[in-house]
């Protein structure tokens, strides 16, 4: 929706006819479950950074050379002994991995951190309106029809 | 009785139509998915193009080919990356124009279908009447 104050929206709603407000309203759920989708990927996209990020951080702290498990599974450790943590390497998407030093990578959790955050709260935004829309022609679709009903009642 | 033949020629051109309508209809969706395939793709490869100016020279870089990683040159990574955001970007316009070509096909037949209706009705009417 264009228009920027409510009111003004609402007035062009109440002229719609009701399959013109009940195809708007649909467009407009659809769009919103959309978002919710879109939303619920970047938050789980952010746990993943998130724990990336904490590992790394746990893995800086150990001393080379210091003993530990390495999951091969779920369920299945195989020991081992800590190399080198002063090297990582990043998947950075089709394919591509980059060798980075340790700062450089937390550096990349975080950078990453704080795109995801900037879009989701972009997509909210864009969420919220998109609601609004949806509530509001449903509530105007409603009234049009308890009107209808009354008049072809009485 | 040639009102009944014209009656069933119309049918079965309306019927054709709405065929073609709904075959139109299929590759607009069809579009529509690959177009949101090659957004996907274009944001992941341009999140990678900028990581990857963001290295320095000397920097190691490897591809994942199949199981295994293959170190790669990163001046031929970022050709590779470029070329392949090139080549979706070529294809994202082409979807574009091909979901505009058949919408409006599909607009036209939509219209097509409606006179066609208009007269199926009118003819109809009149054979009541008679």
């Amino acid at each position: 929706m264009a228009s920027s104050s409510s009111s003004s929206a609402r007035g062009e709603l109440e002229k719609m006819g009701i399959d013109q407000l009940k195809a708007l309203k649909e467009q407009a759920d659809l769009e919103v479950n959309l978002l919710q989708d879109s939303l619920n990927n970047i938050r789980t996209a952010n746990a993943r950074l998130e724990s990336a990020a904490g590992a790394l951080n746990d893995l800086s702290l150990r001393p080379q050379g210091k003993k530990m498990l390495v999951p091969l599974t779920a369920s299945l450790y195989v020991p081992g002994t800590l190399d080198e943590a002063g090297k990582v390497l990043v998947d950075i998407g089709t394919g591509y991995f980059i060798e980075k030093t340790m700062e450089d990578g937390k550096d990349y959790c975080q950078r990453k951190i704080n795109l995801l955050k900037s879009n989701y709260e972009q997509l909210f935004e864009v969420l919220a309106k998109k609601k609004s829309v949806a509530d509001e022609a449903g509530m105007v679709l409603q009234s049009k029809v308890r009107q209808l009903q009354a008049a072809t009642t009485s | 009785m040639s009102s009944s033949m014209a009656l069933r020629d119309l049918q079965r051109d309306l019927e054709s139509k709405a065929n073609d309508l709904a075959k139109i209809q299929k590759d607009i969706a069809k579009d529509h998915q690959l177009r949101k395939k090659y957004t996907i793709q274009l944001g992941e490869n341009e999140l990678v193009l900028k990581e990857l100016d963001l290295l320095e020279e000397e920097a190691n870089v490897y591809k994942l080919i199949g199981p295994v990683l293959v170190k790669q040159d990163l001046a031929e990574a970022n050709a590779n990356v470029r070329k392949r955001i090139e080549y979706i970007s070529a294809e994202l316009k082409r979807v574009d124009a091909s979901i505009q070509d058949n919408e409006g096909q599909q607009n036209s037949k939509r219209e097509a279908m409606m006179k066609l209706q208009q007269r199926l009705q009118s003819i109809q009417a009149g054979k009541a009447k008679a």
